[in-house]
């Protein structure tokens, strides 16, 4: 007990401040306790559905076949949601506290509220762990959509509501401190505290959507309302269904422009820029959630073409300036530095031995190229139908929430034991490899879920993959050798996450503490505000200009080919 | 009055070409661990899009010979990418500095070419003779000539007390079985199949009582399988 509570220990002055040897801010302890309270709970559930991944995976890949169907879903069920809301969730919330009251140097307001919020919270996630672990025929294990009129039990949606409540409850302390540091003043908050900001409000709407959802399906459920229409039901659904991903995108992002800042050396190359891509995200991003109903009979043609190409640009557009930009800025920050010349010598310059730079580019460039590439080429209405339901789109999630927000996250959770913590690694090798395996095994075991189902149309959601799909006409044995590669791959990727974890808590339990005023070596050289001399306009930034001819030349590729496998599914007069 | 831009655009564009070359080898030439794994990395991912990608293509273009070469390009640079800048560029550059007999040394300076040139003598031979672990089957499973496809119609009547099926235009099936629950309740080894169970023998599915009736082959494997609901 003495060492959890020696984990929440640090020196603070007779304010309760403490300087940060890395960032320079002023972090309050009530600030700090409460994001290594929402952090470590993060943790705890990203290592509970880290086993699930292997259950389920090891089904997927059936050359082990290692659940039954009945028993697949309930395991998928309890992967999704410690990893797709739990993890995140609770990462999230710490993250609004980092962008909100400890980049603001303010003491965190409403405090006992953010206690209950965490409580209720860990009460709605075991909650919805037990409904799933406890369901029993007739009811259904309720994956994420838990659509009606699936039985599922009401239990699930209860808890899920108290989940999002608790959520709800703990948020309000990041927008009370952004009322506060606004409230009279014309200054514009730091763009780490505005894009929390922004995904705050994406969070809200998301939740909003969530709750109405579940109640509605909650209702039903104990019998209070006779009916539900799952047309509505489904619309209601996809607010939270697809925006509580919207969440980790600029939860994502955000910690992308800090932690490239603090430990790359990286400067913002245009703050307006920056912020009004934010701003697009704001109108745009929720657009995303159209392609799940683009099957749907109840939704207009009109409805369909405005959600899947105008307003839909709005968003890739931001994507677009954020994978332009946060490069940018990190070429700029080392070119001023004058570390690095030629064309990419500012990359190969750059701190790859340190975890937490390595875990962050390498969620920004896996992000964009497999995640954000295909999330575009499969927000098209005519291209989605040949990736929707199919493992393609498992594929392009986990593209966008593994590879991109779960490696992001984890270099924020290596960031703060070092730098909130005030933990050494237990072994600076094993911390330095995690990015490189987990990234690298991650993102094969994504591709092959891509071609198996853009290639060979392999379902989604079903526990047989290649042969006996309930109900099918046909086999799929034609890609076995896709799975075979995905399944070792996805051992070796889940085998890294464990490692992690491993890294992580052992550092905690039994990692050296480190000095007051040591950076622990992230800091990149010279500093975080080196004085580079040449004013930011007059930094040449070919080498970000090459890498996104390199980004878009690939898009276009992957666009057209998509395009043709389209244009193949039927021919005229054939 | 001279254009300037108009003379001097050719030694532009040389000055421009030049310059990628240097890059291009620059990017080739970094032999820091870290850029050892990023560039493997990236020509893992460039070899399994060209392999996929090719295999896809030939699927509808099964006379584009040329694309076979592009899938053994990528089928093979998935093991040369990473043996190249793991292990024959570090030793490249080693033996530039190291190398003291005069063999060697024309080794090291001639190195990097001789493992591209093997590389794509590799890929030639490949591409020629396009051996069948490079290649995907796009066809099994569908349409007629899929050998282990079943196709049946299954009739069912649902009375008050059971359930009873039969089975049509089974062509490769040996025996077929009514399970619920994991257990079989029936099986029949005759056309037309006719398989029945009690209504209480069924266990609860999603929807209600549920069985299946699976369609298999004379090792007991399962061809086809269909869920009911009553």
């Amino acid at each position: 007990m003495s060492a959890i509570a020696s984990l929440f220990r640090n020196d603070y002055d007779s304010d309760g401040f403490r300087t940060c040897s890395v960032t320079g801010l002023d972090v309050h302890r009530s600030v700090e306790n409460h994001v290594k309270l929402f952090g470590l709970t993060a943790v705890i559930a990203l290592a509970f559905g880290g086993i699930f991944a292997f259950t389920v995976a090891m089904t997927r890949w059936e050359f082990i076949g290692f659940l039954d169907p009945g028993s697949y879903y309930t395991h998928l069920s309890l992967h999704a949601w410690n990893l797709l809301i739990f993890w995140m969730v609770f990462m999230e919330i710490a993250i609004l506290y980092v962008g909100g009251p400890m980049v603001l140097g303010r003491t965190l307001p409403l405090r006992r509220l953010a206690t209950a919020g965490w409580v209720i919270m860990a009460l709605g996630a075991v909650g919805v762990n037990a409904s799933i672990l406890l369901t029993e025929a007739p009811n259904e294990a309720p994956l994420l959509t838990a659509y009606v009129p699936l039985p599922v039990s009401p239990w699930f949606y209860g808890t899920a509501i108290v989940f999002l409540l608790g959520t709800t409850i703990a948020a309000l302390p990041f927008f009370a401190t952004i009322w506060l540091e606004t409230r009279g003043t014309r200054r514009t908050l730091p763009l780490v505290a505005f894009g929390a900001f922004i995904t705050g409000i994406i969070a809200v709407e998301a939740i909003l959507g969530g709750i109405a959802a579940f109640a509605y399906a909650f209702a039903w459920r104990i019998d209070l309302i006779a009916s539900v229409d799952p047309g509505i039901y489904r619309q209601l659904y996809w607010i939270i269904g697809h925006g509580s991903q919207q969440i980790n995108l600029l939860a994502m992002i955000t910690v992308w422009y800090f932690l490239t800042h603090v430990v790359g050396g990286a400067v913002v190359v245009s703050e307006k820029i920056s912020r009004t891509a934010f701003v697009f995200y704001l109108f745009f991003i929720n657009l995303g959630a159209a392609h799940h109903l683009l099957v749907d009979p109840g939704v207009s043609a009109g409805w369909r073409i405005w959600n899947t190409s105008y307003a839909f640009y709005g968003a890739a557009f931001a994507s677009m300036i954020h994978a332009f930009a946060i490069p940018a800025g990190i070429e700029a920050g080392r070119r001023r530095r004058g570390q690095g010349g030629g064309l990419f010598g500012w990359l190969t310059s750059a701190p790859w031995g340190n975890p937490v730079f390595a875990a962050t580019v390498f969620s920004i460039i896996l992000f964009g190229f497999l995640g954000g590439i295909t999330g575009v080429v499969m927000g098209q209405m005519q291209v989605n139908m040949t990736w929707h339901n199919t493992f393609a789109a498992v594929g392009h999630f986990h593209a966008t929430v593994v590879l991109g927000t779960t490696l992001a996250f984890m270099g924020l959770v290596f960031f703060v034991i070092k730098t909130m913590f005030r933990r050494d690694f237990v072994s600076e090798t094993l911390a330095a490899a995690v990015p490189y395996a987990y990234a690298g095994a991650m993102s094969i075991v994504t591709l092959m879920m891509m071609y198996a189902g853009i290639l060979y149309g392999v379902p989604r959601r079903t526990a047989e993959v290649v042969r006996n799909i309930p109900g099918s006409e046909f086999s799929f044995a034609a890609a076995i050798p896709i799975f075979m590669i995905f399944g070792l791959f996805a051992v070796v990727a889940i085998a890294s996450g464990a490692l992690f974890i491993l890294v992580s808590v052992g550092s905690l339990l039994f990692g050296d503490r480190l000095p007051g005023g040591d950076d622990g070596g992230l800091l990149p050289e010279g500093g975080l505000h080196a004085d580079g001399g040449q004013p930011i306009h007059a930094v040449e930034l070919r080498g970000t200009f090459t890498l996104c001819l390199v980004f878009l030349a690939v898009f276009i590729a992957i666009y057209v080919l998509n395009w043709y496998l389209v244009t193949q599914l039927w021919a005229i007069g054939a | 009055m001279t254009d300037t831009s108009r003379i001097h655009l050719p030694m532009q564009l040389g000055g421009i070409v030049r310059q990628a070359w240097r890059d291009l080898l620059s990017v080739y030439y970094a032999n820091t661990p870290v850029w050892r794994w990023l560039k493997s990395g990236a020509l893992v991912f460039l070899g399994f899009f060209l392999w996929m990608g090719g295999n896809v293509l030939l699927a509808y273009w099964p006379d584009a010979t040329a694309l076979q070469y592009a899938m053994a390009y990528g089928f093979v640079l998935l093991a040369w990418g990473p043996l190249t800048h793991l292990l024959v560029v570090p030793t490249v550059i080693r033996l530039r500095r190291t190398a003291q007999r005069p063999l060697v040394r024309r080794f090291a300076r001639h190195g990097s070419k001789i493992n591209f040139g093997t590389f794509l003598v590799i890929v030639a031979v490949v591409g020629t003779l396009a051996p069948g672990v490079m290649l995907l089957d796009f066809s099994s499973g569908f349409g007629a000539d899929a050998g282990g496809d079943v196709t049946a119609e299954l009739t069912c009547e649902t009375g008050a007390e059971a359930v009873s099926c039969e089975v049509e235009t089974s062509t490769g099936v040996d025996h077929v079985v009514l399970t619920s629950g994991g257990e079989v309740l029936d099986r029949s080894d005759e056309p037309p199949y006719a398989v029945s169970a009690s209504r209480d023998a069924l266990s609860d599915g999603p929807s209600g009582a549920q069985f299946e009736i699976e369609l298999r082959d004379a090792n007991g494997d399962t061809l086809r399988r269909f869920v009911r609901t009553v």
